[in-house]
């Protein structure tokens, strides 16, 4: 995203779920600062953990479905 | 006249904008060897702590005290300014220790009290400076061989100059006027 020009990043709770999070949110700040030197965003991207995992939509329960919410 | 400008986070891009419209050549800085063949530095606006870790990380925080040690001139603006000074409240990084000022983060309360004034600026003579405070800071206490430029009409300094190290508390990179940078590079040159 910085590449292709944004300001900054937003990082969204979803990190949480992530298996390490104060790792990934400081590679995170620092690969902001850093986008355009590809050795140091290889050196923070190392041994993060898994992220957060996708949920499948199918896998949902009907009452956990935004688009039921509040109808 | 080569200015770099500290682009680890923060409105550094501004920065460069004017230094680059008044001729200057600006690069940015984000590690140790970005500062080789620089003559002046700004601090830009952002968020002071942020700032200051990634000082640390960088391993920029020794080479900069080194080089404001030998002299070089630089530039804090807003964060800048608050990263420049001896003591800052609730700032959870050490700062750079360079200009000897306490100072007030975050002094006016939050974004929807952020303002302009105009102030009066005699080092830059003429009409006054339009003043941005973005969740600014100010400066409380003041050591004796700093000089303050200006003040807000009810005497609270928010521009502050000691030999080549000047501070802000507002954001002159965020509007037409470029005397502010013009007289920063003045210091530089001498």
């Amino acid at each position: 995203m910085m590449q292709l020009g944004a300001d900054g990043v937003f990082v969204g709770s979803g990190i949480f779920k992530s298996e390490n999070p104060a790792k990934r949110a400081r590679a995170i700040v620092l690969a902001v600062t850093y986008y355009n030197d590809p050795k140091i965003l290889a050196e923070i991207s190392k041994d993060l953990g898994e992220p957060m995992r996708g949920i499948d939509v199918r896998q949902l329960a009907p009452q956990e479905l935004l688009a039921t919410r509040g109808v | 006249m080569r200015v770099g400008v500290l682009a680890l986070q923060g409105d550094f891009a501004e920065h460069i904008q004017v230094l680059r419209r008044l001729g200057v050549e600006a690069v940015e800085v984000r590690k140790p060897s970005d500062l080789e063949g620089v003559n002046a530095l700004i601090i830009p606006g952002g968020e002071s702590t942020t700032i200051g870790r990634l000082l640390t990380l960088s391993g920029l925080r020794p080479e900069i005290t080194g080089r404001a040690l030998e002299g070089m001139a630089i530039w804090g603006t807003c964060a800048g300014m608050i990263l420049l000074g001896k003591e800052a409240d609730r700032l959870l990084e050490a700062p750079l220790g360079l200009i000897d000022i306490k100072v007030e983060r975050n002094a006016f309360g939050r974004q929807v009290d952020s303002f302009e004034v105009d102030l009066e600026v005699p080092k830059l003579g003429g009409r006054p400076v339009r003043a941005v405070f973005i969740r600014a800071p100010v400066v409380r206490e003041v050591g004796p061989g700093v000089e303050v430029l200006a003040r807000l009409p009810d005497g609270t300094p928010v521009a502050v100059q000691q030999g080549k190290l000047l501070g802000t508390a507002f954001h002159p990179e965020l509007t037409d006027d470029t005397r502010f940078h013009e007289y920063f590079l003045s210091l530089a040159e001498n």
